[in-house]
């Protein structure tokens, strides 16, 4: 492995380029298909492979920059971003991002807010996936079952989820706004707004992009179908990134070599993980998501079990945990798109 | 949706991203200077550029004496590369009969 290993001048190590361009490729794949950044995911793996932590926050963010671009761009193809919505997101979120930051360091200014945010982390995560299962599980067949019964056709969200988008959009505060790409007649742009300044805010809090966030909420509480809420999401990840890689770069946290050479595996992940939306249906999408957002939360926890009880092995599996099911889930996903391939070839 | 009336949102959605750093940056330094915590703050080492050459040296370089110009840098590198490897992949899928057009929206 030593063949490929470069200096890289800013970081001051030397590191696996093929390693890079695997971190990345995982990533790209899972950003491009979940519409997230995979900043959770870099982090924790570049510094495991022995990247300081000042640069393996940093980073990441560059890299999720740049895998972005392509992603968006294949999504709006594909007919999956709601442009306006995406850019109204950015506006409140950024500001949340901002009033989130502070928040935390106004908090460590009284003493470690790590175990609180890690806390969050473990709840939001685990509360999210816990709900998402329910519905594919509980919920879904439930409606399709009713929808049997009275000879409809299921339009795809369940009961409860309308429920809580439809509540939402009878709020009438004006301004209301359309979203014809998404199918929304009209909602109070104050709904959306105060949405996306809560999602911005947990995700200046918590310190993550916030891809994770974004979704369910695009899903459940704006009323967006799931493709659309993944390309649209990704616009918002594509923004706070550039936000982050810039000003994370002005702070000297960014390892430009190691951005460059992990972004030439993310951009392939990301074209093939936004190919794959096409072949998994929006329910599929979710149920993916809930795994995978479960383990990442099962990752947190023992972490801070290893802070909780200083024992090293806890922090060794918080990354096995955390790398597997990154793994895992780009196996599964290249897996059906080298499925889809072939019957479209023999097609 | 067309490209004029997406001009205002994506201004401001730009202006935001590229000025607001800016803003952070005085302010974090400030704070740092009050607390002491450098944790979110500037780097302050420099990087012995004594032993590069080339390209390590030019990015050394940089990074040492003009953080601005480096994080301009970052980010463009960043936005050709990711643009470029999106449109070569994408040459590549469609070859191997990969191609994407508008889909629909089932759940």
């Amino acid at each position: 492995m030593s063949f490929f290993n470069i200096h890289l001048p800013v970081a001051g190590i030397e590191f696996s380029a093929l390693l890079l361009i695997l971190i990345g490729f995982c990533v790209g794949v899972l950003g491009g298909f979940f519409g997230v950044g995979g900043g959770w995911m870099i982090t924790p793996a570049l510094n495991i492979f022995g990247f300081h932590m000042a640069f393996a926050i940093g980073t990441p963010l560059a890299n999720i920059f740049g895998q972005s671009i392509g992603a968006v761009r294949k999504h709006h193809r594909m007919g999956n971003v709601d442009w306006k919505l995406g850019l109204i997101s950015i506006i409140s979120s950024v500001i949340g991002v901002e009033i989130g930051s502070r928040v935390i360091i106004s908090m460590e200014r009284a003493g470690d807010v790590g175990s609180i945010v890690r806390w969050c982390y473990v709840f939001l995560l685990a509360g999210l996936g816990m709900y998402m299962l329910y519905e594919y599980f509980v919920l879904h067949p439930k409606q399709l079952k009713l929808a049997e019964d009275i000879g409809e056709k299921a339009v795809g969200h369940t009961t409860d989820s309308s429920k809580i988008s439809d509540k939402l959009r009878r709020l009438n505060v004006p301004p209301m706004i359309a979203f014809p790409a998404s199918g929304i007649d009209g909602v109070s742009i104050w709904i959306i707004l105060l949405v996306f300044l809560i999602t911005g805010f947990l995700s200046g809090f918590m310190g993550v992009g916030g891809g994770f966030i974004i979704l369910p909420v695009l899903v459940y509480l704006i009323g967006l179908p799931t493709t659309i809420a993944v390309g649209t999401s990704l616009v918002t990840v594509l923004f706070t990134s550039a936000y982050g890689c810039f000003t994370y770069s002005m702070k000297g946290r960014v390892e430009l070599l190691a951005a460059f050479i992990m972004l030439i595996g993310a951009s392939i992940g990301a074209q093939v993980g936004a190919t794959a939306i096409k072949y998994i249906k929006g329910f599929g999408i979710r149920l993916l998501f809930a795994i995978m957002v479960i383990f990442a939360s099962l990752s947190v926890l023992t972490e801070q079990f290893y802070k909780m009880a200083g024992k090293h092995i806890f922090q060794a599996l918080a990354g096995i945990v955390l790398m597997g099911t990154a793994l895992a889930m780009t196996a599964l996903i290249i897996g059906r798109i080298v499925l889809e391939a072939k019957k479209e070839r023999k097609a | 949706m067309s490209i004029t009336k997406l001009a205002a949102p994506l201004a401001i959605a730009l202006a935001i991203s590229f000025t607001l750093p800016i803003i952070n940056h005085q302010y974090q330094t400030a704070y740092a200077s009050e607390t002491g915590n450098s944790q979110e703050t500037e780097l302050k080492h420099k990087i012995d550029t004594s032993k590069l050459s080339g390209v390590d040296y030019w990015i050394a370089d940089m990074y040492n004496n003009d953080r601005v110009m480096y994080a301009v840098v970052v980010t463009l590198v960043m936005a050709v590369l990711g643009t470029s490897m999106a449109f070569l992949t994408d040459l590549v899928l469609k070859a191997l009969g990969l191609e994407v057009s508008k889909i629909s929206h089932r759940e």
